[in-house]
Formats: C-alpha cells, structure tokens, sequence
C-alpha cells in the first residue's frame, strides 16, 4: 500500500474564450464562450514512502495542477486520492502539518522583513516544540548554507538565496511528504546543483516522500529513480528512468569516427543521419539493426572509432511528447 | 486551539513588523481615515448655521456634530477593515496559495495585520484626534454605563465589519474583479451607517433600510452609545442586533469559505 495512491484523478478548468477585437469582445457581453480544458485526464499513481519521483511535462501537460490537488489546494473534478492516509483537498489540520510544498514561483515567505522572522512564525503556525524546532532550524541552516542571509530582507536576496529559504521554511516542521514544483526555477548551474544536493541529503537523512516537477532533466535524472512523464493531462510513462529509453526509444546512436574523408557513402541508408560533420558521422538506427548496421560500417569504411548508445534522455523525452504515446510498466 | 494561541501572537508580531517598514504608508491611510469625519464635522457646523434658529438640526448642535463625528473617526478606525481588496487580490492573483498550505485558516493571518495596522497606526492618530478635540470642542453627555458598555459594542462592531468585509471579498472566489464590489460596500458603509450623517436625522425609509444592513451597527450605534444618546432599551437591543450580525456573519463565513475554497483555482502558483 502506498503512501499516495492516485485513481483516476480529473481536474477540469471551465475557460473562457473568444475570438480577438472589439466586435468579438462587445458580442461576448451577451454571449460567452467557454471550452473545458482537461488539465489532468484520468491518472492513476501508487507511490511508496520514501520515493523520490520526478513529473516531467511540457508547460500545460498537468503536473503542477496534480501537485495543487494532491497538496490539497485544488479539488479534483473526479477521481480519488490519499496521502498519509488523508483526502488532500478536506485539508485537515492534521494533514497539512505532514506536508510542504515548495513553489518556484510563489513565496512563502514575508518579503518585506528578514527570513529569519518567516521562520520563526513557521515553526509557531506548525506549533513546533520549540528544542525540535531550533534544532530542525539549525540543521537546514547549516546544510543550506544560509547563515549569512538570514537578518536581510528577504526582497534584497538573489534568487538562489531566496530558494534556499524557501526550501529551509518549507522543511521546518519535517514533513513526511514534500512537493516541489519547480525548485530550481531560474537557478544557475551551480546553485542548482547545490539544490540538488541537498534535496537529496534530505530524502536519504529524513526518508521523506518527495514528488519533483522540474523541466530541467537534470533535475529528474539526478535525484528520481522513477519518472512520470505526463502531457495532456495524462500519464504516458510511469516507471524507472533506466526503463525510460528501453521502452519508448526503440532506436541506438551510433556514432563513428573516419580515419579518413568519405565522399559519396549513402550513411542515410543506414539510418537516421543526426549529424555528419567532417570525419564524425551519427546515426539513429533502430535497436534491432543496431548491431548489422554496425557491422555494416565496420566493413565498408576505415574506422578509426565506434559507439553505440542509448540516445540521450532528453531526446526520448522530446520525441514522447511530440508522438504523444506513452506506456505504463 | 493550542496552536492557534501560541501562532496569534506569531503573526501578530510578524504583521506589526512589517506595518512598521511601511511607515509612510500607514501615516497616510490613517489620516485619510480622519479627512472624511473631519470634513462632516465642518460641513454640518454650517449646516446648523443656515438651519431655521440657528442652533441644531435634528437636536444635534454643532458640538453635539463635533463629537458625533469625532467619534466616528475613532470607532470608524478600531472597526476598519480592507479585506474587500486584499483578500480579493490574493485569491485572483493566487498568492493564497502558501497560505492555504498552512495548517490554519487563512483569515487568522488576516486578522494579524488588521489588528496591527490598527495599533501601529495609533501612534499618529491619538495626536490629531486630542487636537482635534481640543479645536471643536465635542459635547459629550457620557456615562460610565455607556463607557463600559462601549467596549463589548465598539469589540462587537468591529468583528461585524471585520467578518462581513471577509465575507464579502470572498466573492473574488467567484468572479475576477473586486474593485467595484469594494467601493460599493464602501459607498454604502459611508452612507447607511452613519458616517456622513447620524442617522436619527435621516429620513425615515433610509434608517428602515440602514437597520436591515450591518453598518448601522458599525459607526452608528457605538458612536450614538458614547454619546449618551440612546435609551437602556436602545442600548441593549441594538447590541443583541450586533450579536446577531456577528453570529450570521460567522455561519456564513465557515459556509461561503468551504465552497470558495472548492472553486480556488491557484492561479500562477
């Protein structure tokens, strides 16, 4: 039994729209159109405490709206959920104190005064014991790095350091279940990685169940060991990231290296031709040709070197939500 | 409740905080507070000038205006309430949603800055409201009975406006601009409750109407107890009106709240 189990959750949003100009505008006084957008479609998750999963989706594809709702923000449409044995959306007391929710683009922080005071009217909302508090403090200031900010106003931070606070208020009362929704939104690389880091130190030190959205693959690929690829609202991959490729890019890179310059050699009745430049050529070849291909190549030109590969993941992921298939494991 | 009590004064130390780094602000919304009584005060003095006699209009004489108005400015500054428009903007605007995260109603937060806006605020309002005592020279005809029962009736007017404000800029759940929704509960908090013109001295079908609406228990009420000015009867019964208003106003406040949260969309967050 999971620690959140999801059965065909639905969120509908009722929107207005018309066509552009005054006419259409005055005729929308009497008349308004409304088209339904199916934000979420029908999706099913069972995930286990202490799982790392990371939502990966176009802007649109539904995974924020999941967050919302499973947060207890957003009332589905249809559809069932719990989380820690709880029905998100009735918002229990009881509920909320179990969880955080970190959002790249709102704050929960009070801007016009130091994070310091944020954190202390946080650990008083959640009524946390006041030892547990400090020390829970002290530690997420320590693996944050954040001492050195902690008197600013939190408008005067740098978008890294006001992340970082985020991330420490959000995690103050130690919950079992935490949403990120895009936590390393607008971040360098560096501070990123930090992020990363300790999303990670926290998960393996506090077991915690976390769900990530993120459209940064590097995100996914460094902290979740399962993805939920989600476009349309619906769910077209759920499984390990390693099973990611194996099950929706039935192809292999290979990539070549010439000894020497080739004119006339028909790569394209290979396979895909992804790039040929100077002596390096790479091709898309399906898996199942992979291996006569290379023979093939082997054979008819001088090669200086040869790999095959399972195309980036970034590439599967592209041509998922361009093809819009998908498969569960 | 436990940790309702130890979050309250959390948020209220929280809310005073950050009232005082906007210093100017506030200087500036508390007078504005005062300019509204102020003019009236000025205006019915001449008023009570051109009237037949020369001496009062509705058995109010220009000090007896001084001090009707007079106390509208502080009653009307304990009570005051803006959720219309905050409240309003954070929903549209989705900026509920980290405190909808919270494992506390929302409104407790609210309660915060509206209870330390009023007390920051003080600082510059006691002076001009002593100066403005000593340049009109209000007629007060107050008893300790009347000053004793003004504390549960001014506590009773402001949770009234405070709770009926809420209710009313949970609309912003349902429709996407408050702005005029907001002036139009302003406009008719002006009018119907007192504020332009005590209203004993209004006509008849305008209080009729004013005893269907809160604000009469807002401004009017407490300001006509401090002034001596009510019957035991009166007294009493328009307190047990505000009981109800506040009680009806809670019931509908838990009702509207529930389905408003069920339609948050969580714009943007």
């Amino acid at each position: 039994m999971g620690q959140i189990e999801v059965h065909d959750l639905c969120k509908t949003f009722k929107v207005a729209e018309r066509e552009g100009g005054l006419g259409a505008a005055m005729r929308s006084l009497l008349f308004r159109k409304h088209r339904q957008v199916h934000a979420v479609d029908h999706i099913s998750l069972d995930i286990k405490a202490g799982e790392v999963v990371g939502f990966l989706g176009p802007n649109g594809a539904g995974k924020t709206t999941t967050l919302k709702m499973l947060s207890g923000l957003l009332h589905p449409t249809a559809g069932e959920a719990t989380v820690l044995g709880h029905v998100p959306w009735r918002r229990e007391s009881a509920y909320l104190r179990r969880i955080s929710m970190v959002m790249g683009q709102r704050s929960q922080l009070n801007w016009d005064l130091p994070a310091m005071d944020s954190f202390l009217v946080h650990l008083a909302v959640y009524n946390v014991e006041k030892a547990a508090g400090r020390a829970a403090l002290d530690e997420l200031v320590e693996l944050l790095s954040i001492g050195g900010v902690l008197k600013k106003q939190v408008r005067t931070l740098s978008l890294g350091e006001r992340m970082k606070c985020e991330i420490c208020v959000s995690l103050l009362h130690s919950p079992s279940v935490l949403f990120l929704d895009e936590p390393t939104l607008g971040l360098d690389l560096t501070m990123q990685d930090r992020i990363r880091d300790f999303i990670r130190e926290y998960n393996r030190h506090h077991g915690a169940t976390i769900i990530l959205t993120s459209h940064y693959m590097a995100d996914v690929t460094a902290l979740c060991k399962r993805i939920v690829v989600i476009d349309h609202g619906r769910i077209l991959f759920d499984g390990p990231l390693a099973d990611l490729s194996a099950r929706l890019a039935p192809f292999k890179i290979i990539s070549i290296d010439l000894q020497d310059d080739v004119d006339g050699y028909a790569f394209e009745r290979m396979g895909e031709v992804v790039a040929h430049e100077g002596r390096k050529v790479t091709l898309r070849v399906g898996k199942e040709d992979a291996a006569a291909v290379t023979s093939r190549l082997l054979a008819d030109l001088a090669v200086q070197d040869v790999t095959i590969q399972d195309p980036p993941i970034e590439d599967v992921i592209r041509q998922v939500f361009a093809s819009g298939r998908g498969t569960h494991p | 409740m436990k940790a309702l009590v130890r979050a309250l004064p959390a948020l209220l130390s929280q809310s005073l905080a950050t009232m005082f780094q906007y210093r100017g602000e506030i200087i500036l919304w508390a007078v504005w507070g005062v300019v509204y009584p102020a003019v009236s005060m000025a205006m019915w003095a001449v008023a009570v000038k051109g009237a037949p006699g020369g001496e009062q209009i509705g058995g109010y004489a220009p000090r007896d205006f001084a001090a009707y108005f007079w106390l509208t400015m502080v009653v009307g500054h304990v009570c005051t309430a803006w959720d219309v428009y905050e409240l309003g903007w954070q929903i549209q605007t989705g900026r509920m949603s980290p405190r909808l995260l919270r494992p506390m109603l929302p409104v407790w937060q609210h309660v915060a800055d509206n209870v330390a806006y009023k007390l920051v605020s003080l600082a510059v309002l006691v002076p001009i409201w002593l100066l403005i005592v000593v340049v009109s020279r209000p007629n007060f005809d107050t008893g300790l009975h009347e000053l004793l029962l003004a504390i549960p009736a001014v506590t009773l007017a402001a949770i009234i406006n405070f709770v009926w404000c809420y209710n009313l800029a949970m609309a912003a759940f349902w429709v996407t601009r408050m702005e005029a929704i907001g002036q139009a509960w302003f406009g008719a908090g002006l009018f119907f409750g007192g504020r332009l013109a005590p209203l004993s001295i209004m006509p008849e079908p305008l209080q009729t109407i004013a005893s269907a609406l809160p604000f009469k228990y807002v401004i009017w009420y407490p300001c006509e107890l401090l002034m001596g000015r009510l019957s035991p009867r009166a007294m009493t019964g328009e307190m047990l009106n505000q009981v109800v208003w506040v009680v009806v106003g809670l019931v509908v406040f838990h009702v509207v709240w529930r389905a408003g949260v069920k339609r948050y969309s969580a714009v943007g967050a």
